[in-house]
C-alpha cells in the first residue's frame, strides 16, 4: 500500500503545521479555524488507520461541535469586550524547553519499546465490533456518559445564564 | 543489746519525741511556755539516761553497736542506723544532754519577753538540735553521721536566724549555712571515696580493716583530707571560720549550746572518732596540727580588738577549737577530746554569763558596761570562774586540759605550732581579762540607755538575772571548778612524756596575760592606745578581720555573679540564638517558596509537565 | 507505516499542545491547546487498537471524544462567567490562588 505512507506523510504535515499555527497565531479566531483544520487532519489519520466510524465521529463532534462552541464563546466574549481579542505568548523559551523535554522523553521511550511493525489483518467489521462492545462490555460507562452529558448540559446552562 | 546502748537509745529518742510533739501539735507549740516546759522535762530525762549510759559503758568491756538495717542490698545492707555507745560517745552524750538541758532552762528566763508562738518554735528547734547532735555522736557509720551532720547544720541555721526579721540575723544564718556547706561537700566526697575503696560505711568494720592491715593505703591522704574539710567547716578552722563570729546574731543561749559546746565540736569529735584512720596519713595530721595552731593564734589576735562581748567569746571559741585540732594533729587525739569536754563546760558558762549581762544592760558592747561587779555579784563570780578556766589557771577546769594539749603538741614534734599555741595562750588570758576588767570592774558606763538585745531591762537598775538563768550558771561554775579539782587530785597518766618546764611555762604565760590586762585596763598604767599603736599594722588588719570576709565575698559573689552572667549570655545568644536562627531561616525559606504559588494555572501546568518529565526519566533510567 | 510512526506523530502533537497551554495568555487559547493534547491521545489510542487487533481502544476513543465535548462546554461556560465577573479573559490576571 504505497498510498498509505503518502497519505500518512501528507496528513502529518497538515496536522503538525496546523497545530503549530493554532498555538502561534496572534488572532484567536484564526487559531480556532486552524484547530478545525487540525481536527479534520486527525479524522484523516483515523481513516488511514481503517477506523471509519471514528473518523465520522471526529468530524461530527469535534470539527463540527467543539469548534462551533468555541467560536460562539469567542464571539460572546469579544462582544462583551467590544474589540478584537488578540493575544501574545508568554515565556516562549520556557515553554519550548518543557514541551521539547517531554517530546524527547517520550521519543526516547518509544525508541526502546518493542512495538509491532506491521498491522494484523482486520478482525471483521470494526464498526459492528465497536457497537457490540459499547452495549455489552462497556454498557455501564455508556450509560454513565448519558448522566455526564446531562450534568454538563445543566452546568453549562447554569453558568452561562444571563444576569438577573 | 548492751546496757549502754539501750540507755543511749532512750537518751536519743527523748528529744526526738519532744520535737515531734511540738512540731505536730501546733496549738501546744504556739502556747509558748508550756512547750518550753515539755522540752525541758524531756531533756532532763535525756540527761538522766545519758548519765546512766556513760556509767554503764565504763563498766562494760566491749560494746557492739546497736544497728537496724536501713537500705537493704544483696551483700549486706547498704546503710544502717543505730547507736554506738562506747566511752567516747557516751561522755559526749552526757555533755550534750547536760548543756542542752541547762540552756533550755536558761532560755525560759532569757527569752521571757518573746511572743508565745516564737518561743514554741524555739523549743521545737532546740529539741531537734538535741536529737541531731546525739544522733551524730552515737552514729555507728558514716551515713548516719553525715545525715545528723547536715541536720545539725540546719538547726544552726534555724536558730541563728531565730529573729529572722533582723536582716543581720538572716544574713548570718545563711552565711553559716553556706560556709559550713563548703566543708560538708568535702566530707561527702571523702565518705564516698572511702566507701569506694573499702566497700563499707561502718566505723567498726573500717577499724577492723585497719587493724588487719587490709585497708588500701594509696590515695588515703586525699580521703582523710576531704573528711578533714568537713571538720574545717563545722569546727571553724581557718579559712572557714568566718561564720562563727557572725553567728552571734542568734540568741545567747543558742550561742552557748551550739557555738561553744556542741555543734562546733562535732568536727573535733569526728577526728577523734577516726583517729585510727588519720594515723595512717601523717601528712594530713601535720596539716591539721598547723592549721589548728594557726587558727588559734589568728582568732586570739582578732579577739583582742573586739568590743562586742559575744564576739570576743566567739573568737575565743574559734581559738580553743584550734587548740583541740592542734592536739589531734600532733597525734594525741585524747588530749584534744579532753579539752573539748572541759571547754564545753566553761565556754557555755561564759556565754550564759554574758547573756545575763546583756539581758541586764541591754547591749553587747563592753564599753557600755562597767562596774558590774557591784550590781551583779553572782554573775561576776561565775564569769570569773569561766574566765580563769579559759585562761588556764590551776585548780580550774581548763588548766589541765590546756596543759595536756601543749604537752601533746610538743611531744608530737610540732614546734612551730607549739610556739603559736603558747603565744595564743598569752593572748587568750589577755583579751579575756580585758573584757573582765572593762565590763565588771572600773567605773560604770554612762547612764540612760535601755537598748534591746533579747529582752530589755537596761538602764539604771542593773541586777542579777532571775533564778531560771542563775541556777544553770552556778551549776556550770561548780562543775568547772569540780572538774579542775578532780584532775588536780587524780592526775591520770598522760600518753606522752611532758617536759618538766611545761607546767611553769603555761602558768607563766597565763599569768603574764592577766598581768598585762590588769595593768592596761584596770590600773591604766599602760596606755591602751600606745599599746595598740605598737602593733599598729596587726591591729588594723585585725579590725578588718584580716579582710577574709571581703575576700570570700568577692570570690563568692563576684565569681557566682560572673558565672551567672556568662550562663545568661550563653542562654540568650547561643541557645536562643540557634533557635531564633532556625526560625528565621524557616521564615525566609517559606517566603521564597511561596513564590512558586503564583496563582497562574499555567505555572501549575509547568509543574505537571515537569513531573511528567521526571517520570519519563525515572522509567528509563534502569536500563 | 509502522506503529511508532503514528505514536511519534501523536507525541509531536502532544508537545505542541503542551506548548500552547503554557504559553497562551488567553484562556480560550489555553483550551485550544488542551484540545490538541486530547487529539493526540485519541490518535494514540486508535493506533494501538488497530495494531493490537482489539477494538477496545476505539471504544475508549469514543468515550474520550464524548467527555471532551462535555468538558469544552462547561469550560467555556466558566470562561464566560469569569469574563462577566472579572472583565478579563487573560489568564495572567486570574491569580486569586496566589500564595
Amino acid at each position: 500500500m504505497t498510498l498509505e505512507p503518502l497519505a500518512f506523510w501528507a496528513l502529518s504535515a497538515l496536522l503538525v503545521g496546523s497545530a503549530l499555527a493554532v498555538v502561534l497565531t496572534k488572532n484567536l479566531f484564526h487559531s480556532v479555524l486552524y484547530l478545525a483544520l487540525a481536527l479534520t487532519g486527525t479524522a484523516g489519520i483515523f481513516l488511514a488507520l481503517e477506523a471509519e466510524f471514528l473518523a465520522a465521529v471526529q468530524l461530527l463532534l469535534y470539527a463540527g461541535g467543539v469548534v462551533t462552541i468555541v467560536v460562539f464563546a469567542i464571539v460572546v466574549t469579544e462582544r462583551l469586550v467590544g474589540e478584537r481579542i488578540t493575544q501574545t505568548s508568554r515565556q516562549i523559551v520556557n515553554g519550548v524547553i518543557i514541551s521539547g523535554g517531554v517530546l524527547i522523553g517520550v521519543l526516547t521511550f518509544l525508541a526502546r519499546a518493542p512495538l509491532p511493525a506491521a498491522r494484523p489483518p482486520l478482525p471483521g467489521d470494526v464498526t459492528r465490533a465497536i457497537g457490540q462492545a459499547l452495549l455489552s462490555r462497556f454498557v455501564l460507562p455508556f450509560e454513565l456518559l448519558a448522566v455526564l452529558f446531562l450534568a454538563a448540559l445543566l452546568g453549562a446552562t447554569y453558568f452561562a445564564r444571563p444576569d438577573d | 543489746m548492751t546496757d549502754s546502748a539501750q540507755f543511749a537509745l532512750y537518751c536519743l529518742l527523748l528529744p526526738a519525741g519532744s520535737f515531734l510533739l511540738l512540731a505536730v501539735m501546733a496549738p501546744l507549740r504556739r502556747s509558748g511556755r508550756p512547750a518550753g516546759f515539755i522540752s525541758i522535762v524531756f531533756s532532763a530525762a535525756a540527761f538522766g539516761w545519758a548519765g546512766r549510759a556513760w556509767l554503764a559503758s565504763s563498766r562494760e568491756v566491749f560494746q557492739p553497736p546497736l544497728l537496724w538495717e536501713w537500705i537493704p542490698a544483696e551483700a549486706g545492707p547498704l546503710a544502717t542506723v543505730g547507736v554506738l555507745a562506747d566511752a567516747d560517745s557516751t561522755i559526749m552524750l552526757v555533755l550534750v544532754a547536760l548543756v542542752s538541758f541547762l540552756v533550755q532552762v536558761y532560755s525560759l528566763g532569757y527569752l521571757a519577753q518573746e511572743p508565745a508562738p516564737g518561743l514554741g518554735r524555739y523549743y521545737a528547734y532546740q529539741s531537734l538540735f538535741a536529737f541531731s547532735m546525739m544522733g551524730l555522736v552515737l552514729a555507728p557509720n558514716f551515713v548516719q553521721l553525715f545525715i545528723c551532720w547536715e541536720l545539725v547544720g540546719l538547726c544552726s541555721y534555724l536558730l541563728i536566724g531565730y529573729w529572722y526579721q533582723k536582716p543581720e540575723a538572716a544574713r548570718a544564718a545563711v552565711k553559716a549555712f553556706w560556709t559550713t556547706k563548703a566543708g560538708d561537700v568535702g566530707l561527702l566526697i571523702g565518705i564516698v571515696l572511702l566507701w569506694q575503696r573499702t566497700g563499707t560505711f561502718d566505723f567498726l568494720e573500717l577499724l577492723m580493716q585497719v587493724d588487719a592491715g587490709t585497708l588500701p593505703l594509696e590515695g588515703l591522704g586525699l580521703v582523710t583530707f576531704c573528711i578533714y574539710l568537713g571538720a574545717v567547716g563545722k569546727s571553724a578552722q581557718f579559712p572557714l571560720h568566718v561564720w562563727l563570729p557572725d553567728a552571734m546574731e542568734g540568741p545567747t543561749p543558742v550561742s552557748a549550746l551550739i557555738h561553744a559546746a556542741t555543734m562546733v565540736t562535732a568536727g573535733v569529735y569526728l577526728l577523734k572518732r577516726l583517729d585510727w584512720l588519720f594515723a595512717l596519713t601523717p601528712d594530713v595530721l601535720a596539716l591539721v596540727g598547723w592549721v589548728g595552731a594557726f587558727t588559734a593564734l589568728l582568732a586570739a589576735t582578732l579577739g583582742c580588738v573586739q568590743s562586742d562581748i559575744k564576739r570576743v567569746l566567739a573568737y575565743s571559741t574559734v581559738s580553743q577549737l584550734g587548740y583541740m585540732m592542734a592536739a589531734i594533729g600532733a597525734g594525741f587525739a585524747s588530749a584534744g577530746f579532753l579539752h573539748l569536754l572541759t571547754h564545753g563546760l566553761f565556754k557555755a558558762l561564759l556565754f550564759l554569763g554574758a547573756g545575763a549581762v546583756i539581758h541586764a544592760v541591754g547591749s553587747n558592747d563592753i564599753f557600755q558596761m562597767g562596774g558590774l561587779r557591784r550590781s551583779m555579784p553572782q554573775t561576776t563570780i561565775v564569769f570569773l570562774v569561766g574566765t580563769l578556766s579559759l585562761a588556764g589557771i590551776p585548780l580550774f577546769g581548763g588548766f589541765f586540759s590546756k596543759e595536756e594539749i601543749l604537752g601533746a603538741v610538743w611531744a608530737g614534734g610540732l614546734t612551730g605550732p607549739f610556739a603559736m599555741l603558747v603565744l595564743a595562750a598569752f593572748l587568750t588570758a589577755f583579751y579575756m581579762f580585758r573584757v573582765v576588767f572593762i565590763a565588771f570592774f572600773g567605773a560604770p558606763a554612762a547612764e540612760g540607755h535601755g537598748g534591746h538585745a533579747g529582752a530589755g531591762h537596761g538602764g539604771v537598775h542593773l541586777h542579777d538575772a532571775p533564778p531560771s538563768m542563775t541556777l544553770p550558771l552556778w551549776l556550770l561554775a561548780i562543775l568547772s571548778v569540780g572538774v579542775g579539782l578532780f584532775f588536780t587530785v587524780h592526775h591520770p597518766e598522760p600518753e606522752f612524756a611532758a617536759p618538766g618546764w611545761l607546767t611553769p611555762l603555761a602558768i607563766a604565760v597565763a599569768g603574764g596575760g592577766i598581768l598585762l590586762a590588769w595593768l592596761t585596763y584596770h590600773r591604766r598604767a599602760v596606755d591602751a592606745e600606745r599599746l595598740a599603736a605598737v602593733f599598729g599594722l596587726v591591729r588594723e588588719a585585725a579590725l578588718a578581720k584580716f579582710w577574709l570576709d571581703d575576700f570570700f565575698e568577692a570570690v563568692y559573689r563576684g565569681g557566682l555573679l560572673a558565672f551567672s552572667r556568662a550562663v545568661g549570655w550563653m542562654d540568650r545568644y547561643l541557645v536562643d540564638g540557634i533557635v531564633n536562627v532556625l526560625s528565621a531561616w524557616t521564615l525566609v525559606l517559606g517566603d521564597r517558596l511561596r513564590r512558586i504559588q503564583s496563582g497562574q494555572p499555567q505555572d501549575y501546568v509547568y509543574g505537571v509537565a515537569f513531573g511528567l518529565l521526571l517520570l519519563l526519566v525515572l522509567i528509563q533510567w534502569p536500563r | 507505516m509502522p506503529l511508532h510512526a503514528y505514536l511519534t506523530l501523536a507525541a509531536t502533537l502532544f508537545a505542541i499542545g503542551l506548548f500552547g497551554v503554557v504559553t497562551r495568555r488567553n484562556t480560550i487559547g489555553i483550551l485550544l491547546g488542551i484540545e490538541l493534547m486530547l487529539n493526540a491521545v485519541n490518535i494514540n489510542l486508535v493506533a494501538f487498537a488497530r495494531f493490537n487487533g482489539d477494538p477496545t481502544g476505539m471504544v475508549f476513543t469514543v468515550f474520550t471524544i464524548c467527555i471532551t465535548v462535555a468538558e469544552v462546554a462547561v469550560g467555556l461556560a466558566l470562561v464566560i462567567l469569569i469574563f462577566r465577573i472579572r472583565r478579563t479573559v487573560i489568564a495572567d490576571h486570574l491569580d486569586l490562588l496566589r500564595g
